[in-house]
């Protein structure tokens, strides 16, 4: 790692500097110039939200952000010279930026409780998508079959996945092997496949061939692909924070490395291990492309794993988006948020469970 | 890690002479873990195996051409289209995303109240949760309509620069918006990386470099930025990868056009790999065309893992730990 060392000339030589009294208390100069510049170009803005009809957006990015940022310019111009304009230009792209990413997810999460809270009811949640056509009334019909479909889907991605992440985190922090470099490095690179790679890998070896048709299986398989890597890097991160006292001492004892590791390292990591899972289901459940291509879809609720296509969440959602019938719209939105919920709860678990224990 | 530590933890690892037991422990841990270099070798070779026949049949022009036409005799078909489409939207993408990212975690590190940063990592967390599904129900519902405004204002005010040029009128389905929506997937990713990277600048440089009277600007010009400009790369890079592979969304937003959009970037119409291979799956005409989104798939695997690599390459080189 290099640091790279401050050129000393490419810094204003010390005549040009004003000195710097930071102990001094601001003076009414500065307050002053600060209020100015964020109550100038709010009342500016909000003045021509009121009288004019140009759309708020618009207003917001092509009148208020360039009158903001100049204010600002002008201000630290006044309080600290020429070196403050930079400062402020950078604070004010900051905060926009922050905003501007803020505004974009606040607008995801509430368009889909808006939109999609509509939809929502026990029967919705609970019945499936038979004798329901696009133009069906909401009362009938739900997403129960999908909602069975993404778990049996998931739960068979997860048999796969698990087992072979936390035996491939376990290679790389207990066995410590030779190829440790290269495995961690095959595992990144798998964490990059696009997802619709993973589906088109499942589609050409097992269902082209014939070993399965369209099914929960295939489609686990698929998600096991795009899984693996997430529960892999999780739980290798979470197996080193178990403390080497816990090994060397379990290897004093007489323990053989396969008991060490059963019986000593994975139960002190019982959590993490718990959240890498949680992290990969996170991460797949509302993958897409590979259901399409692995485990088609279905009206029905399906829970043989194989010999039939399965519906999913994100094939229901698929399915309905772009119909022209407002009521299954309604289901996608309604789809949606309940996918969004499983998410959020999975993430939101994950995040209790390793509070303390994976210091981020 | 230093050297002292990695060789405590070589001690600890298997010797040669272990139990019985063990042997057979690591030797079924040791072939797990090589379970990722099988997935990678088996798309490569399985989706490879597919290629050879379409490259004999298509010739190179499988990779020049834009045509798509199965139903001729011969068919002919290319996807440089969505090659090309792909890049442009990984292009529009790249310029929305990467500044604000960029400046996002500059709020994140050096400006915001601790609590405030930790709230906003949590968001930021959230955001990269949110199944590309949703993003592009959103997307065709909610940003279109307002996408469509911006362009046309774009197209009225800036219609002078090539890019911006609009003749059909036509201000859906661009690759403008498909690539904002990319940029909304990479923002999350990119900015979660640089936010680490930054929160890594020495604290010792950081006060120092204030001792001396150093602006803000000036640090971060000359201390923060040269100090993460590694994994900050690393980060853009592993958030491209994760762009030029996305299907879903891009499909709501996107219209195919089997022809090559060059720069007209608020015109319908553009082209993505992965898009290509969901849209026309669902009407797939036989067991050739299948063959030819293998292929496609194939070409788009080669992409995004060299994409990878290098971003992994550079992000460990920088030494950041493992996520």
């Amino acid at each position: 790692m290099s640091t790279q060392t401050l050129d000393p000339s490419t810094l204003p030589s010390l005549a040009e500097q004003r000195p710097q009294r930071p102990w001094r208390k601001r003076t009414p100069k500065f307050t002053a110039s600060v209020v100015l510049a964020v109550v100038v170009p709010a009342i500016v803005a909000g003045f021509l939200w009121q009288t004019s009809s140009i759309p708020t957006p618009v207003l917001m990015v092509a009148i208020y952000l360039p009158l903001q940022l100049v204010a600002s310019t002008l201000a630290s111009l006044a309080t600290r010279g020429r070196r403050g304009i930079a400062d402020s230009v950078v604070i004010v792209s900051a905060i926009g930026a922050t905003v501007f990413s803020l505004v974009i997810l606040l607008s995801l999460l509430g368009s889909l409780i808006v939109r999609g809270w509509k939809a929502l009811s026990p029967s919705f949640l609970l019945q499936n998508n038979v004798y329901i056509s696009p133009s069906t009334p909401l009362e009938y019909g739900g997403i129960g079959h999908a909602v069975l479909g993404t778990a049996l889907i998931v739960f068979l991605a997860s048999l796969v996945a698990v087992p072979i992440g936390i035996a491939t985190a376990i290679y790389i922090t207990e066995v410590r092997g030779r190829a440790v470099p290269y495995v961690r490095f095959f595992v990144q690179s798998m964490s990059g496949v696009p997802s619709v790679v993973a589906g088109l890998f499942i589609l050409t070896t097992l269902i082209v061939t014939g070993a399965l048709t369209q099914s929960a299986l295939a489609g686990g398989l698929a998600y096991a692909i795009l899984m693996l890597p997430t529960v892999a890097r999780t739980a290798e991160e979470v197996l080193r924070l178990v403390p080497d006292e816990l090994r060397t001492g379990a290897l004093a004892l007489g323990s053989t490395r396969a008991r060490t590791v059963f019986r000593v390292v994975l139960p002190a990591a019982r959590t993490g291990i718990v959240t890498a899972i949680i992290l990969g289901i996170a991460r797949i459940i509302g993958e897409t492309a590979p259901l399409l291509l692995a485990a088609g879809n279905s009206d029905q609720t399906i829970l043989n794993p194989t010999g039939s296509p399965v519906a999913s969440l994100p094939t229901y959602i698929f399915n309905n988006v772009a119909l022209p019938y407002p009521d299954a719209v309604t289901r996608a939105w309604g789809a949606a948020l309940a996918l969004m919920i499983f998410v959020a709860i999975l993430f939101t678990l994950a995040r209790v469970l390793s509070r303390g224990r994976l210091g981020r | 890690m230093a050297d002292t530590d990695v060789q405590e933890r070589r001690n600890l690892s298997a010797s040669a002479t272990a139990h019985r037991g063990d042997r057979v422990f690591n030797r079924t841990i040791t072939a797990a873990a090589f379970s990722a270099l099988f997935v990678l070798a088996g798309i490569a070779i399985f989706l490879g195996a597919q290629t050879i026949p379409v490259l004999q049949t298509q010739g190179l022009s499988f990779l020049t051409t834009t045509a798509w036409d199965i139903n001729t005799d011969p068919p002919t078909a290319g996807i440089w289209g969505m090659l090309y489409g792909s890049v442009v939207l990984a292009v529009v993408a790249l310029v929305i995303a990467v500044p604000a990212s960029l400046m996002m975690s500059i709020f994140m590190v050096f400006l915001a109240p601790k609590r405030l940063a930790s709230m906003l990592t949590n968001l930021i967390d959230l955001m990269a949760a949110i199944p590309s599904v949703i993003l592009g129900l959103w997307a065709f519902y909610v940003l279109n309509p307002t996408a469509e405004v911006w362009q046309q204002l774009l197209n009225q005010y800036l219609g002078w620069i090539p890019i911006f040029q609009n003749t059909s009128g036509n201000f859906l389905g661009t690759p403008f918006i498909a690539g904002f929506v990319l940029a909304i997937m990479m923002i999350p990713i990119v900015t979660s990386v640089t936010r680490e990277v930054l929160s890594r600048t020495p604290a010792d440089l950081v006060n120092a470099s204030e001792a001396l009277g150093c602006s803000m600007w000036t640090m971060l010009r000359y201390v923060a930025l040269p100090y993460g400009r590694g994994g900050i790369v690393g980060g853009i890079m592993l958030g491209l990868g994760r762009a030029l592979g996305e299907t879903i969304a891009v499909f709501f937003v996107l219209k195919i056009v089997f022809d090559t959009n060059w720069y007209n970037i608020i015109e319908s119409g553009g082209g993505s790999v992965a898009t290509l291979i969901v849209s026309r799956f669902g009407e797939i005409s036989g067991p050739y065309e299948l063959q030819l989104l293998l292929a496609a798939g194939f070409f788009l695997f080669i992409m995004t893992l060299i994409v990878n690599v290098i971003a992994n390459l550079i992000v460990n080189r920088t030494g950041r730990l493992q996520k």
